[in-house]
């Protein structure tokens, strides 16, 4: 095994025990916290790419995953998170013992359904798709999982991380220009999502959790 | 000059017999001063155990042979896996036979017959703490078999001196994401199975709390003498297997003398580094409430299955 | 050429959102939507003459000219409906200025991103533009700010971005099939369809469940369909029409042009039992949320996603009159849809309400609101002599002649299920006395008048669509 692919793989695994500890913790804090260092962990696995092929443009998409999925997106939440200081998802639909479970079934179900890609890929980057796609069906799965507005949020980045793990691992060369679209539009859905949360609470609502009217 | 293998496991079992309670007050006064105490010399636990030791013994009344045995057991399983794990050498007694499975469960087998015992008592603590301990246990022992396939996963084998030697030659083996899952998972573990923060708080006695005190609150005298230095002998193994699964430095690769002398120096070292490293952390923690302990232990489940899903991807 | 599809929509955004709002900022929204539609027809011609114009990112061929027209069609209705809509929020004080000119700012935003997503020829623009369709009319969602309002929207971004996500993972493993195919261009539609038989078939399957998924999500399919009545129930009413009369049928158009692909790579059984078994899903869902439903918006949009999951089945069975059903029900809804959605808002703002057991005598209180309800839905019903009898039809016997007897009986069955559900419904709005009556005015009627009269129009004849409809249907076919 070359030092090439323990580095990758390590920060690949570090993105999905990212998701992980998404899962694990309570404080909405550390949670946030765990999104950053997933944001880094992106960050070098495209830096790592870049380097090993010598390809540029993804040295500068490496650093501009790493300003805006680890700096600016866990700031913007960091700020929501302040508000309430202590928030925490104390009592989630799926209590932690049984989602940390599920998770490992997940990464099970994932290393199955991405066998068509790594048979075609390959390689080092091919072998690691599979922890993508688990990082993708764990985001899935703290949308569903997960009460707070804010684990929702963090579960949609989860999946949208994990994606682009996926992107990054199978098509080190996906023009750059649509990995630039595609990280910006989650910047700016993430801004979307704040403006929300800032008119919810001009109206006199903490949080979103208040909000249930809507149903059959 | 080559040792013969019997003289290796002596030289073994006396290190972790002289050291294990060293360990454990090395481990105190890190924690004494951090905490802005003098605390007592690292000495101490060897003080108490011989003080205990000329003591006189009492037993409950109702209590059976069981009570009498575990400590035994606990310092002979403990006794066991000293002479016949990779410590000091690569080149142990059996040395083809050492199965990490089997090495982790002469080691639980020194767990269980504490917890008979406490329940042997039929005070109300016993049976806490024998209820308590092996919840965490069945909790622990998932972690741990999982973190094993991971580890073992590089050589098909689950041999332990295989897998530590392997570790020596090949460093990148150490340093590959599966091999550091599965120590994360195994420093959750060892947490757990010694009985340290945010697990259990080692230095308690306040009844609703405590775990593994209750466990042995009956016991006095050299029966409590010998439940310590068992207890002592325990971490520093699992400390000593830590260490060297994850930094096989200085570990002699025969059984020459002098290789020896230097894996006796070397692991020492680790360990007692370690043994701060862990000090400075359960200064800094909290303990976790007992119902939160799944979820602990669950992550490091979670941590040691991610190692086992890398390691077979990236084969 | 193409890039002046996205000129009047820019310019009247930009007219919005740098001067005051007035009534002709509204005006010049629906100008520009009108300017649209016309582009869309001079397209059409000129495809039907001499082909796609167009080439690389942008093209325009037969069936984006068609949605370009339906886009432009259903937007011109939305749009000329929004200018007293806004007149009248302004004026009652429940928007601000501000809140107006964002409004007719993101409207021609909208506009433009589902005329952009119809005419791109690239997967990763095609995801840009639907991913900036969710972005713009999540603000629109929420437009009137109250909590429900706001949940709306919150539960439009959170699920459509998941959606779009998992389409993100599509895109991205299609082109990896491209590229390792060597497929000169693997993001380019065109080039992808040509070169379909070399792509591997177990990574192309797994790229189109999840494109499938991702841009069903759009397009109102399960399983992530529940923003829809939501988003559809709280958004302004023209914004609504928008939505469910066009920007879920530019998200399926999507999905028909990556069929194309996938039954390239795949042959035929992949895609059609995948489609067969969303869009019946969809249907039987749609059927079940019909059949107990309080809410005359709610009700309208479960019935847009019944009508998603009749095309989707359709789309599954393939070939040219399906599809060729599938285009004209794209429109005919669109039209009924719109015309249904605008009727909604003023019976809301009129009567304060729109559940369904409190507007009892409908017709007889407001004649003219009352009988334009009767007559959408009796329209999106699918009752003669509108064209959503037509398509329907076709859809049925394309079913019916690719011996999936099976499938049109299922159809059937629960289009059968909802007609009495929805005549159930329209039999407590509509009937009943009521002691006043009140006429509409003829700006209102006028507009949904003339869309319902189209309506009929295709369904009577099919000129001068005819030719387009069946070019468009063999592009997808």
């Amino acid at each position: 095994m070359t030092t090439f692919a323990n580095a990758l793989g390590s920060a690949a695994v570090l993105v999905t025990v990212g998701a992980v500890v998404v899962l694990w913790r309570h404080r909405l804090r550390s949670i946030v916290a765990a999104l950053a260092v997933q944001g880094v962990a992106l960050a070098a696995t495209a830096a790592l790419l870049g380097v090993h092929e010598h390809d540029r443009g993804l040295l500068v998409v490496a650093g501009l995953v790493l300003l805006v999925k680890a700096a600016v997106i866990p700031g913007l939440l960091a700020r929501v998170v302040a508000a309430t200081p202590g928030a925490r998802e104390s009592d989630p639909l799926v209590n932690v013992p049984a989602s940390l479970v599920v998770a490992g079934l997940l990464t099970l179900g994932a290393f199955v359904a991405a066998r068509p890609i790594v048979a075609l890929v390959g390689g080092p980057t091919g072998k690691l798709v599979p922890l993508g796609l688990a990082t993708v069906l764990i985001g899935f799965f703290t949308m569903v999982a997960r009460r707070r507005a804010m684990s929702q949020v963090v579960g949609l980045l989860l999946v949208d991380n994990g994606i682009a793990l996926v992107a990054f691992l199978v098509t080190s060369g996906v023009p750059v220009i649509v990995e630039l679209g595609s990280t910006l539009d989650v910047l700016f859905g993430v801004v979307v999502l704040r403006v929300l949360l800032a008119r919810l609470s001009a109206l006199g609502f903490s949080d979103l959790d208040q909000l249930r009217s809507l149903h059959d | 000059m080559s040792l013969a293998s019997p003289l290796i496991g002596a030289v073994q079992l006396a290190l972790v017999v002289l050291g294990g309670p060293l360990l454990l007050g090395l481990m105190r006064v890190v924690r004494s001063r951090l905490e802005g105490r003098d605390g007592p010399p690292v000495s101490q636990p060897w003080r108490d155990i011989a003080k205990l030791a000329r003591k006189q013994r009492t037993r409950p009344s109702e209590s059976s042979w069981i009570f009498a045995a575990a400590p035994l057991v606990l310092v002979a399983t403990a006794a066991t896996v000293a002479v016949l794990a990779p410590l000091v050498t690569l080149a142990p007694p059996l040395a083809g036979s050492t199965d990490f499975i089997a090495v982790i469960f002469v080691l639980l087998v020194g767990s269980v017959a504490l917890a008979l015992a406490a329940l042997d008592t039929g005070t109300a603590f016993g049976g806490m703490g024998a209820s308590r301990a092996l919840t965490i246990g069945a909790l622990v022992e998932p972690a741990l078999l999982v973190a094993v396939l991971a580890l073992s996963l590089p050589l098909h084998s689950t041999n332990l001196i295989a897998i530590v030697a392997n570790g020596s030659r090949h460093v990148s083996t150490l340093l590959g994401p599966s091999h550091l899952l599965a120590l994360g998972s195994f420093i959750v573990v060892i947490l757990a199975e010694s009985g340290r923060l945010p697990v259990d708080n080692p230095s308690t006695h306040l009844e609703l709390t405590m775990i593994y005190e209750a466990l042995i609150l009956e016991y006095s005298g050299p029966d409590l003498a010998a439940v310590t230095l068992g207890e002592s002998m325990r971490l520093a193994i699992w400390l000593g297997l830590f260490v060297n699964l994850v930094a096989p430095v200085g570990i002699a690769a025969n059984a020459h003398a002098l290789a020896v002398v230097v894996g006796l120096v070397a692991l020492s070292l680790k360990v007692a580094v370690v043994g701060i490293a862990i000090a400075i952390f359960e200064v800094t923690t909290a303990k976790l409430r007992l119902f939160r302990l799944p979820e602990l232990l669950a992550g490091g489940f979670i941590l040691a299955l991610l190692g086992v899903v890398t390691g077979a991807v990236m084969r | 050429m193409v890039y002046w599809l996205f000129l009047a929509p820019l310019v009247a955004g930009l007219v919005a959102l740098l001067t005051p709002w007035r009534p002709a900022v509204a005006w010049l929204g629906a100008t520009s939507a009108a300017v649209v539609l016309v582009l869309g027809v001079g397209f059409a011609v000129r495809i039907e003459r001499s082909g796609p114009v167009g080439s690389g990112v942008l093209r325009v061929d037969a069936l984006a000219a068609f949605l370009v027209i339906v886009i432009g069609s259903v937007s011109l209705l939305a749009t000329v409906r929004s200018v007293s809509y806004l007149t009248d929020e302004v004026r009652t004080g429940r928007s601000t200025l501000r809140h107006a000119a964002l409004y007719s700012t993101l409207v021609q935003g909208f506009i433009a991103a589902m005329v952009l997503a119809v005419v791109a020829n690239n997967l990763g623009v095609l995801w840009v533009a639907i991913e900036a369709t969710t972005v713009v009319t999540t603000f629109l969602v929420g437009h009137h700010r109250t909590p429900a309002a706001l949940e709306a929207s919150w539960k439009y971004i959170i699920i459509c971005s998941v959606g779009i996500a998992v389409a993100f993972l599509g895109t991205a493993v299609l082109y990896l099939a491209g590229v390792h195919a060597h497929v000169a261009n693997p993001l380019d539609f065109t080039t992808l369809a040509a070169h379909a038989a070399l792509l591997n078939a177990p990574v192309v399957r797994l790229a189109f469940t999840l494109l499938v998924l991702g841009y069903g999500t759009k397009a109102g399919l399960v399983p992530l369909f529940s923003w829809l009545p939501d988003a559809h129930g709280q958004a302004p009413a023209p914004v609504s029409a928008l939505m469910s009369g066009v920007l879920l049928s530019v998200a399926l158009s999507a999905i028909l042009r990556l069929r194309v692909i996938a039954v390239g790579a795949l042959g035929p059984t992949f895609p059609r039992v995948l489609l067969l078994a969303i869009g019946i899903t969809t249907l039987v869902v749609a059927a079940a949320m019909l059949l107990a439903q309080r809410d005359l918006k709610r009700l309208l949009a479960y019935s847009t996603m019944e009508h998603m999951g009749i095309m989707t089945v359709a789309a599954g069975v393939g070939g040219p009159l399906a599809l060729a059903g599938v285009l004209l029900h794209i429109l005919g809804h669109g039209l009924v849809k719109g015309v249904l959605f605008l009727d909604a808002g003023e019976v809301l703002r009129l009567e304060g309400t729109t559940r369904i057991a409190r507007l009892g005598g409908l017709l007889a209180r407001r004649p003219a609101l009352g009988a334009i309800l009767a007559l959408g839905l009796a329209g999106l019903l699918g009752l003669p002599p509108f064209s959503i009898f037509v398509s329907e039809l076709t859809m049925l016997r394309a079913e019916a002649g690719a011996g999936l007897w099976w499938v049109a009986a299922i159809v059937l069955g629960v289009l059968a299920i909802i007609l009495a559900a929805i005549l159930a419904h329209a039999r407590t709005m509509l009937l009943g006395a009521s002691e006043t009556s009140t006429s509409s005015p003829a700006s209102f009627v006028a507009p949904l008048g003339v869309a319902l009269g189209a309506a009929v129009w295709f369904g009577l004849v099919a000129w001068p669509l005819a030719h387009l409809l069946s070019l468009a249907a063999g592009v997808v076919a």
